[in-house]
């Protein structure tokens, strides 16, 4: 294993806000005191509602201006974003016309490989610490994706909708509250919209869930259970795949859920939560961190970096969030503990329930719902997902499967965030539900810190949440032909 | 919410267009027991406006009530609720100020839609209002049910559970969701073979005519079946899981009326034959379970149970009941 720098480059071009998190970290290490039973029920005070500034308003419902094509610009591309670049290029109608990432050789090879895909190439931008401020600066785009590690993305993300262009920024979209906050005032003040790229809400039994859930086969909806199970351990340890090891630092800044939108988003979808529904509660729980250290112990030699590092992220951090109206969600976060791989996805009611990852069904989830089952046995998911799938699946499945990862559910998302575009649509996740499924973040770190008591979650929509509306179990539409 | 409205006054003799309103959609009018003093001058009318069911979609609803008391109806509120499930926004909401004789509100809600399922589906939906004075009633429920869909030509066309296999092949079964399952032999040894003719309580029925081991019968989940005819009761063939394999058959005429009546199946084996009034039509020794035949010296039954029918007119379909434990390998009519 070769030997590594004592301060990699990108700690350093975290700039103030790794340094707070690694503030905040060191404070919660103590502070944090796993197995602890939770304190009474009343949650701590929300912090007061920001008043929307003069003009300002609300981006519930709004569309998005029809767009004959979508210019987009890329930042970021290690694993996700460059993984990602063919799907985007791939899309009726969608050009990749900017790539940038901190790394020059990186654009230089991902502006490759589109040509030889058949694209035009894109600009390319690199380098430079801001070269991606360079890019909003000199390029016309109407979309910014954002796959930087996680520290970048409100910056990035502001930056996108300040320059004109819509953003779509990977997990999370930011990892305070006040900065998210900033993003949904961002995108209200400039009227466009940001929105988190939670591929597995566009998963193809997640949606299916959605729309049983809709039907009212499980009844009232009373709770959920999601979250991100994915033992990561050899990744963070990679001396390549995270570039600087960013993912695996988190581990030693905070104590928090960094990344349970995966399996939180479907089941707050299937709640309706910013659309008659809303989080309103949350209270974490948190193990020891062991795994990391373990893995280390095992498989990393004493000469590498990570032998310099504490970890205070808890192997398993569990959220308790309370609904308004009641419905009670867990979403976890473990990708520190040896286990294969889950995002849970279990939505139950007064009339049934549906487990993910679970199971013989070849869709990989079972059911039990009354009337059509009885007996206490499970049965496959199979024939409701025949039923319910989505359109979108119904429409460009095949596509998917060709042209984009994780199972298609990449290329899904890229498929309809473009053509909600294009079709001037209202899109199916807004920033508020961005800001509602990326808030657990910093206040799982918040209730960890005091002992496991519940705080509020901010009400993004400032009231909006109690009109119901579509979202992601949308009416079929299809993409404007190409120009 | 739209604000109470005058409207003529008279009572609901006068009000043709609501009358209307409440004749096309179905409306029944319940009026709960009083609790204030009875004064049921003219009754409250409350209808529900129809329920776009082409979903996705949020669909407005707009419920109208009309005082049709000889006391002014104060404290006004109305609730609206849809099929179990789906979101109404709000759930209740209340009028200002108060009604006098014959005049009427109109309140609206948001319902949650979702997308049609295939097949005959019927939807329900129930607006209630409460209030004082008026009729003094108290309250008053209107329902509304919504139909789309054709129902299915037959019922083997629900055939959903497979519920007989050969011995040499018990795989396949599962009729109680344990894996376990009639004997075709055994059901042979009694005359139940694939297409055989079943005489039981009146009617004419027939054994599934398909092959061991395929779907043969249908759990019980609120499937539409066509059963045009006439006769005195419907009459069903199948068996119980569970100890509560009861329900509600839903029947529905030409004329667009409705009626239903319980009944029910004894636990195929393991209760009494007469449990629920239902009729043993045929004992089998033993059952097929997963690892082949079983059980020997136990029998398994086949029942029969009737719901009666509305004289005089003409069926167009049935709904089961929803209740997965009722197992239904056929059904008819009896003259």
């Amino acid at each position: 294993m070769p030997e590594h720098r004592a301060v990699p480059r990108r700690l350093v071009l975290g700039g103030a806000l790794a340094t707070g998190a690694i503030a905040a970290g060191a404070a919660t290490a103590s502070a944090a005191s796993p197995g602890r039973p939770a304190a009474p029920p009343e949650a701590l005070a929300a912090e007061r509602t920001p008043r929307r500034g003069r003009g300002q308003k609300s981006m519930i419902n709004v569309p998005f201006e029809a767009y004959r094509t979508v210019r987009l610009g890329i930042i970021g591309l290690g694993n996700r974003g460059r993984s990602m670049a063919p799907g985007w290029a791939a899309v009726p109608g969608c050009t990749v016309t900017a790539v940038c990432d901190v790394r020059a050789d990186r654009a230089r090879r991902v502006a490759d490989d589109l040509v030889s895909r058949g694209a035009p190439r894109p600009a390319e931008y690199g380098g430079a610490e801001d070269s991606w401020e360079r890019m909003l600066e000199r390029e016309e785009l109407d979309l910014v994706y954002v796959a930087t590690p996680w520290e970048f993305h409100h910056r990035q993300g502001r930056a996108a909708l300040l320059a004109g262009a819509h953003a779509v920024v990977e997990l999370p979209i930011a990892t305070e509250v006040k900065e998210l906050w900033d993003l949904v005032d961002t995108s209200e003040r400039t009227r466009r919209h940001l929105l988190l790229a939670e591929n597995c809400s566009y998963g193809r039994n997640e949606l299916a869930m959605l729309k049983m859930a809709h039907e009212g086969l499980f009844g009232d909806i009373t709770n959920g259970h999601g979250g991100y199970l994915h033992d990561l351990r050899e990744l963070l340890f990679s001396d390549t795949y995270y570039t600087d090891a960013w993912r695996r630092r988190w581990h030693t800044r905070v104590n928090a859920s960094f990344y349970a939108m995966h399996g939180l988003a479907p089941i707050a979808a299937a709640m309706d939560v910013n659309r008659g529904d809303r989080m309103a509660t949350l209270s974490a729980t948190a193990t020891e961190p062991r795994g990391l250290a373990d893995y280390r112990e095992r498989f990393v030699p004493r000469s590498h970096p990570s032998w310099r590092e504490e970890y205070v992220k808890g192997d398993l951090v569990t959220c308790m969030i309370g609904t308004e109206k009641g419905r009670t969600i867990r979403a976890e976060h473990d990708v520190s503990s040896p286990r294969p791989y889950s995002r849970i996805n279990t939505l139950a009611g007064s009339r049934g329930i549906f487990e993910d990852y679970a199971g013989t069904s070849s869709t990989g989830g079972r059911v039990y719902v009354e009337p059509d089952h009885s007996g206490h046995a499970w049965r496959d998911f199979d024939a409701y997902r025949k039923e319910f799938d989505h359109w979108l699946w119904k429409k460009i499945g095949d596509d998917a499967a060709n042209n984009g990862g994780h199972g298609g559910m990449d290329y899904v998302l890229q498929w309809r965030t473009v053509q909600l575009m294009r079709a001037g649509l209202v899109p199916d996740i807004d920033v508020y539900d961005s800001a509602a499924w990326c808030a657990p973040f910093p206040l799982s770190a918040e209730s960890l810190r005091r002992s496991g008591r519940p705080v509020s979650v901010p009400d993004f929509t400032r009231g909006g949440w109690v009109n119901l509306r579509l979202g992601l179990d949308s009416r079929p539409s299809d993409m404007p032909p190409v120009p | 919410m739209r604000p109470a409205r005058p409207s003529r006054p008279g009572g609901p003799a006068l009000l043709p267009r609501l009358l209307a309103l409440v004749l096309a959609a179905l409306v029944v009018l319940a009026p709960a027991p009083a609790v204030a003093a009875p004064d049921t001058g003219g009754g409250t009318a409350v209808a529900i406006s129809p329920v776009d069911l082409d979903g996705p979609v949020i669909a407005d609803v707009t419920v109208t009530v009309e005082n049709g008391g000889d006391r002014r109806m104060r404290d006004l509120a109305v609730s609206f609720e849809g099929p179990v499930g789906w979101a109404v926004q709000p759930e209740t909401r209340t009028v200002k100020g108060s009604l006098r004789t014959g005049q009427e509100a109109e309140v609206t809600f948001q319902l949650q839609v979702p997308e049609r399922r295939p097949g005959l589906v019927v939807r329900h939906f129930t607006a209630t209002a409460t209030y004082r004075g008026g009729d003094g009633a108290g309250s008053a429920t209107a329902t509304r049910a919504e139909r789309s869909g054709t129902p299915l030509a037959h019922v083997s066309q629900a055939y959903d559970t497979v519920g007989i296999t050969d011995e040499a092949a018990t795989g396949a079964g599962n009729f109680d969701g344990e894996g376990n399952s009639f004997s075709a032999q055994r059901l042979a040894a009694v005359g139940l073979t694939p297409g055989a003719r079943v005489e039981a309580l009146g009617a004419e029925l027939t054994w599934p005519d398909v092959p061991a081991g395929t779907a043969d019968n249908v759990a019980s989940a609120g499937q539409a079946i066509a059963l045009p005819g006439e006769g005195s009761k419907v009459v069903l063939l199948g068996s119980g899981v569970g100890r509560q394999a009861t329900g509600s058959l839903t029947v529905h005429y030409t004329d667009g009326s409705t009626s239903s009546g319980s009944f029910g199946f004894p636990n195929w084996s393991f209760q009494d034959t007469g449990a629920h009034g239902a009729t043993l039509v045929a004992a089998t020794d033993g059952r097929n379970r997963p690892d082949g035949y079983g059980n020997a010296g136990i029998d398994y039954n086949v029942f029969a149970h009737a719901v009666p029918l509305d004289a005089g007119k003409t069926v167009e379909f049935v709904v089961l009941p929803a209740n997965a434990a009722v197992h239904v390998f056929d059904l008819a009519l009896a003259p």
